[in-house]
């Protein structure tokens, strides 16, 4: 089965932005870990997840997700969570997923936090 | 709030458990399966580091099937006897705590320390061990609770099943596996046969030595061009083998008579054909049509063939084909009765019988093959090295072949 899933993703200055779309709820979603781990390696340290274009989460890519909540933790790094539908945000907080990220309505106020925090 | 937080935590587990069975009864691979519902169960309970363990009893130890977080350490594996796991329960949780002290804990610290198990889950399926998933520490820094542990259990409960299908299904394919190489073994051994027929067959004549496996040799190469399948590739290579078997019934004084035979000794001669297949149509070979080629490889497609008189249209490829490289061995090979022809006089007879005695397209393919060869224009020439054995190529630039 092709996987419903693509992952775009934009560089704000010191900010990288990942912007995953579709469903994620295979192992294709692995994609957002590989590629926050590539910024990782290069240095970055500031990460925004966007959910906008996100319809739905499954326990795999919840999975995902809590890979590179962890990563983030490990390595200090800060990691936003952005347009979050209510679905998105009652399942990462049931998951306590949400206790370690910064959670922000809109992308713009995410990167006004990061850049801001500099 | 809490409330709220209870339903859609029940409401993911349901809906985790109905996706943990969509992975396990998937048609992915077993490990491709087994590392997607390893992420279910990850994600369920939000654990960043966990493995999946199967358990082999032939060594007493598990070894990881699936990782998450743990993946820079394929190697880790966790020597277990069976008392160990007599002591756990069946598919429930045992937290770190409860697990240190044990005998399997103190046999394996270092293990369970590289997987940075905290919670372990000894999978069974029908009372029998066929794993254990290791799970870290979860994100929330929660514990368990008794909804959470309940969901655990199920989705244990799966796993191990699915542990214990793709055990089963391992030791099927071993067994086909295994089938496999029997069927090879046997296969070699029925062709060694045959190629020792063939060499008692040449035996017999003192000039047509290996004329069997070169007459195979040139038939398969043909039939390999004309784009024919394997398995029937191989049959024709099987005729080319036997085709002259009923020669072991005539008189060796016939078959090497220097001078020109008689009419009753042509006739004789002429019977090999019927006698191979009554000889071979006993055998019920693997192959379809080896007798029917061998029956009819003296026939001409102009109906002036024996033994059978039979006309282009009642000819398979396969006997046109075995017709001529049979014929074209004739040729470039000494006979008690004449010299050898070279390969230019050889491609010229071949000429002149197109449409008589050789099929018109099977003739061109032939010598178009040969030529290739002799070109160096394929992979793996197959005539050549054949003709270079008997010492027929000695006499050829290859380019008289073109003008032939």
């Amino acid at each position: 089965m092709a996987s419903n899933f693509t992952l775009s993703m934009k560089a704000v200055d010191d900010v990288v932005v990942l912007v995953p779309k579709g469903y994620i709820n295979d192992l294709g979603a692995v994609r957002i870990e590989q590629a926050s781990e590539q910024y990782f390696d290069k240095g970055t340290r500031k990460f925004i997840i966007n959910f906008a274009d996100m319809y739905f989460i499954n326990s795999i890519g919840a999975s995902v997700i809590t890979g590179i909540v962890n990563k983030n933790l490990e390595r200090e790094a800060v990691l936003c969570f952005t347009n979050m539908k209510k679905m998105h945000r009652d399942v990462f907080e049931m998951l306590g997923i949400t206790k370690h990220v910064r959670v922000f309505r809109e992308e713009g106020d995410a990167l006004i936090f990061l850049h801001e925090g500099e | 709030m809490e409330r709220k937080t209870d339903l859609t935590r029940l409401l993911f587990s349901i809906s985790s458990l109905a996706d943990l069975g969509q992975e396990v009864s998937s048609a992915k691979d077993v490990e491709e399966k087994m590392r997607s519902a390893l992420y279910v169960v990850t994600g369920m309970f939000s654990v960043p580091r966990a493995a999946l363990l199967a358990y082999t009893p032939r060594r007493r130890c598990m070894e990881v099937l699936a990782g998450k977080g743990v993946d820079a350490a394929p190697d880790i594996r966790l020597c277990v006897d069976a008392v160990h796991l007599k002591s756990f329960p069946m598919n429930e949780l045992v937290a770190c705590d409860d697990l240190a002290g044990s005998p399997l804990y103190e046999r394996n610290r270092e293990a369970f320390r590289r997987l940075g198990t905290k919670t372990f889950v000894p999978l069974f399926a029908k009372n029998e061990c066929v794993g254990a998933l290791s799970l870290g520490k979860r994100l929330s820094r929660n514990a368990y609770l008794r909804s959470e542990k309940d969901a655990l259990k199920a989705a244990a409960h799966q796993l191990a099943i699915t542990l214990q299908n793709a055990r089963l299904f391992l030791k099927l394919s071993e067994k086909v596996a295994e089938n496999k190489r029997l069927y090879e073994n046997m296969r070699q051994i029925y062709l060694d046969t045959i190629q020792a027929f063939a060499a008692a067959i040449d035996f017999k004549d003192d000039y047509t030595k290996n004329h069997s496996l070169r007459v195979a040799t040139y038939a398969a190469a043909v039939a390999g061009d004309l784009g024919w399948q394997e398995k029937d590739i191989e049959a024709i290579y099987i005729a080319g083998l036997l085709h002259d078997i009923g020669k072991i019934v005539i008189d060796s004084g016939i078959i090497n008579k220097r001078d020109e035979l008689t009419t009753r000794e042509r006739d004789v001669i002429r019977t090999h054909p019927q006698v191979s297949y009554s000889i071979l149509s006993k055998i019920r070979f693997p192959w379809k049509n080896v007798v029917q080629f061998i029956r009819h490889h003296h026939e001409r497609i102009d109906g002036g063939g024996y033994p059978d008189s039979l006309s282009e249209g009642e000819l398979s490829e396969g006997a046109k084909i075995l017709n001529l490289a049979d014929a074209f061995d004739a040729m470039v090979t000494d006979r008690p009765y004449r010299d050898r022809l070279t390969l230019e006089e050889a491609f010229r007879e071949i000429r002149r019988c197109r449409g008589t005695q050789f099929d018109g397209r099977i003739s061109d393919v032939f010598c178009d093959l040969l030529r290739k060869e002799m070109d160096g224009d394929v992979m793996q020439a197959r005539i050549l090295p054949q003709l270079r054995k008997i010492g027929a190529l000695q006499l050829e630039p290859a380019g008289t072949l073109y003008e032939a």
